[in-house]
């Protein structure tokens, strides 16, 4: 009798689960198929083949796929590489606090390299991935000027207090904030544009909002002081930089795949103006299925005349880490964070580091996240190529995690113990 | 004033255009884009970003694309590098004989975010035609015992050089290859051998006789040369013809485009002798991170156990090959099939063909300028499946390819006396 089990049943989302199959036919070939289907109603599906051993047992801690959407001894494959029925579709969770995503993991005792719905499972389990866990508060915030939500870790505190911001798609996305909240962070995901009342596009980057907010946070009662930290992706990696440059309270940013200059719109903070480094929009390139790869686009950081856009980064105070995905389509994110410790050591400092991650894309997300390989970017404005390799980027992904959550600790304890 | 001028305006669709914009301002952006609208209503589009000269002009023979579909020069870019607006629309011309397709090419002076190109008007555009056959070429349908194809025959008495033109087992009837062949000069006989018309929806087994059938009918016709014919085939197609030029004698010169040197999915049989295909291993299909799926190596399992007698004798044909391989070939393993035919052959003392194998070149290698189709959803099956090919390179192989094609079935198949007359 076939019997799967997957445990834990219920974890984070960002935890791994344990699959293994007994009561197969020995040496028998197998499929095994995960599937979610999101708060849109959109699925996603993922499917390995396995051999079972001589005594009709499958341990995927072990056992290598031997086809399918990933090859080799990959535990949490049929996670990471769950992908959108509708193709170019991008897995977000929305409502972080009250519901799961369930994921189905389903046996077939048999090659079956399209499952159709009449095919019937021999066994089957469904786990939940939750992005907050008990005792995780979330509030919503509508301070001043401030948009976004407070996660809050249970008990006391105070905190380590973080600032999590999004790139370019706008609006407010939590799982990240939820998530870091989960392992003991005060974490405020920051929404700049595109939610509630602020502006629709993205038209300047404000520096005093994100000082409100910043300040904000500090001022929060369950807050550790003297300083936060920043998480940061994509065009949000602008926007923490500036902050660490200017704003002496943030004091360790975590700066994952983005620019170390401003570009696309002007940065303002109180009399000071960073205007953008131009882009050429003639550089695009569009792969075979017309995905846009942005990779060229933007105009070179290093040169001379663009020099007035790059970020003083020695002016951080704090520790700053970048996070760099080799694969990044999108953008040279390789480049820029080499510049950038380029720039820290020509001025005497130590304060960077960098991990690259050779065939991980743009999108670095918290373990187990499905690689996201393109989407569209916001209404209208094509598919955009993120890039990636499937094992890659889920190592990166993982590895990454901890890193950030080690950092965090390390700087943000510190500053408190100096106290 | 700004004029855009291609020409020519009406060509065969394996012709090149010459594109030429003149009266823009010196080292002006623009954006060229093609539109075509397929017989289906699916829209097709491709777009490249040039820069004017000094003195605002730019000739796609010479100036370099700087981003969009295709970068460098690559003066028929427009055309090879057009995608479909739904995703992986393969484009297919169905009516050969009575209409070209429309393909629009428009000029945008200034430097738009291409998600906003379809909302603008173009400055300018023109309007060519591109056919599938050219002026005089005659099709007949075929409806002979049991033949069920159709003949494509030049303009002219004759006589012409005979080709049968083999596609995959996908059925119907894919006549465009066909045309283009006759509009050089080829009587080209588009067979069909499932799914058209009266024969079977899913075959059983491949019935040669019915191949050997249309070698002798072709022969027969009062417009071809004999006595020998060519074959151009591709994947289960070029399976087929390999099979016809090992027991057929007619058959005198074959070109096999990604194909097997083995059977695979449905058998063989001839005159009671049935050929086994090699057991197909689905559970080694690979899924990329789109979810197109590539089975390259679903057939390496039983190959590297499998007995000589799997393996197609290809020593005793008596005409010419001509094997063509994209070396990105991403459902078959092509490269490695066509080098262990070759292999075979070598071993056997004979030197009777040729080998072009492209870097970069995918499955669906097809007549020149047509638009690489890099996956399909296969009608049996719910999956995408991975053709392969890297955009710029596929498109350089198709077009040294099919004169390659041409150059070889005139050289095996026009006697060189007859040639001189």
């Amino acid at each position: 009798m076939f019997q799967l089990t997957a445990t834990p049943a219920s974890a984070l989302a960002d935890e791994p689960v344990h699959i293994r199959v007994t009561g197969l036919p020995p040496l028998q070939i197998v499929t095994l198929t995960a599937s979610l289907k999101d708060e849109r109603g959109y699925v996603y599906q993922s499917k390995a083949f396995y051999k079972a051993n001589e005594v009709g047992e499958l341990d995927l801690m072990e056992a290598p796929s031997i086809g399918g959407d990933y090859v080799g001894v990959h535990p949490m494959g049929l996670f990471w590489s769950l992908k959108p029925e509708k193709v170019f579709r991008r897995l977000i969770k929305q409502d972080v606090m009250n519901s799961p995503f369930y994921v189905t993991l389903n046996l077939y005792d048999s090659v079956y390299v399209q499952v159709s719905t009449t095919d019937q499972p021999r066994a089957s389990q469904t786990v939940q991935r939750w992005f907050s866990g008990p005792g995780v508060q979330r509030v919503q915030i509508q301070e001043g000027r401030v948009r976004g939500a407070l996660f809050l870790p249970p008990g006391e505190g105070p905190f380590p207090g973080i600032m999590d911001l999004f790139g370019g798609r706008g609006g407010l996305v939590e799982f990240r904030a939820s998530l870091l909240a989960t392992h003991g962070f005060a974490v405020l995901a920051l929404a700049y544009f595109g939610y509630e009342d602020l502006p629709k596009k993205l038209e300047e980057i404000d520096l005093e909002y994100f000082e409100e907010a910043a300040n904000w946070l500090l001022a929060h009662p369950k807050i550790q002081k003297p300083g936060i930290g920043v998480i940061s992706v994509s065009k949000g990696v602008e926007i923490a930089l500036a902050m660490a440059c200017f704003l002496k309270h943030v004091v360790a940013t975590i700066c994952i795949n983005g620019p170390n200059a401003i570009y696309e719109f002007p940065l303002r903070y109180k009399d000071l103006v960073i205007t953008p480094i131009p882009s050429f929009m003639e550089r695009v390139q569009m792969d075979v299925l017309g995905a846009m790869r942005l990779r060229h686009y933007k105009g070179d950081a290093r040169d001379e005349l663009n020099q007035k856009s790059v970020l003083p980064i020695e002016k951080a105070q704090g520790a700053i880490l970048f996070i760099v995905g080799d694969g990044d389509e999108c953008m040279n994110s390789r480049e820029y964070a080499e510049q950038a410790l380029d720039q820290l050591r020509s001025h005497g400092r130590n304060n960077g580091r960098m991990l690259v991650y050779p065939g991980a894309g743009h999108l670095i997300e918290p373990p187990y996240t499905p690689l996201c390989y393109a989407s569209p970017h916001r209404l209208g404005s094509g598919i955009l190529l993120w890039g990636g390799d499937p094992v890659a980027h889920a190592a990166a992904q993982e590895h990454s995690w901890g890193e950030i959550q080690k950092f965090f600790r390390e700087q943000l304890t510190q500053t408190r113990s100096k106290l | 004033m700004i004029q855009l001028t291609a020409t020519p305006a009406s060509t065969l669709t394996d012709e090149p255009v010459h594109i030429r914009a003149t009266g823009l301002c010196p080292s002006q952006i623009v954006i060229f884009q093609a539109t075509l609208e397929d017989e289906k209503g699916n829209l097709f589009h491709s777009q490249a970003y040039y820069k004017a000269s000094e003195v605002g002009e730019v000739d796609l023979d010479h100036a370099p694309s700087l981003g969009g579909d295709y970068i460098g020069v690559h003066p028929m870019g427009l055309f090879w590098s057009l995608k479909p607006e739904k995703f992986l629309t393969k484009l297919m011309k169905r009516d050969v004989m009575t209409s070209p397709f429309l393909v629009q090419i428009k000029l945008y002076d200034s430097n738009l975010p291409l998600a906003q190109i379809a909302a603008t008007d173009p400055k300018v555009s023109v309007t060519l035609e591109r056919w599938y056959r050219a002026p005089g070429v005659t099709r007949i349908q075929v409806q002979e015992g049991h033949l069920r194809g159709a003949l494509f025959l030049p303009p002219g008495e004759g006589r012409f050089p005979g080709v049968i033109d083999l596609f995959a087992d996908i059925g119907g009837l894919i006549e465009y290859r066909a045309s283009l062949l006759a509009s050089h000069g080829f009587a080209a006989l588009a067979l069909a051998y499932c799914d058209y018309e009266d024969l079977p929806l899913h075959p059983e087994k491949i019935e040669l006789e019915y191949f050997e059938e249309a070698v002798n009918f072709l022969l027969r016709h009062p417009k071809v040369l004999g006595p020998g014919i060519g074959i151009v085939s591709i994947s289960k197609g070029a399976e087929i013809g390999l099979s016809m030029a090992i027991h057929l004698k007619q058959v005198i010169a074959t070109v096999l485009i990604n194909g097997p040197n083995f059977v695979f999915s449905t058998p063989q049989v001839y005159r009671g002798q049935i050929s086994q295909p090699l057991s197909f291993s689905p559970q080694l299909v690979s899924i990329n991170a789109l979810g197109l799926a590539q089975f390259q190596y679903c057939f390496e399992e039983a190959r590297s156990k499998a007995s000589e007698t799997f393996f197609l004798p290809i020593e005793k044909a008596q005409g010419h090959f001509l094997f063509i391989v994209g070396e990105d070939d991403k459902s078959i393993n092509s490269k490695a099939y066509a080098e262990q035919a070759t292999e075979q052959l070598r071993r056997n003392g004979k030197d009777n063909w040729t080998l072009l194998s492209y870097p970069g070149a995918g499955h669906m290698l097809e007549p020149p300028y047509s638009p690489l189709c890099c996956a399909s959803k296969l009608s049996k099956l719910h999956l995408f499946m991975q053709w392969g090919g890297e955009v710029t390179l596929h498109a350089a192989a198709q077009e040294h390819s099919w004169k390659e094609i041409q150059k070889f079935l005139k050289k095996h198949l026009i006697p060189v006396v007859t040639s001189q007359l």
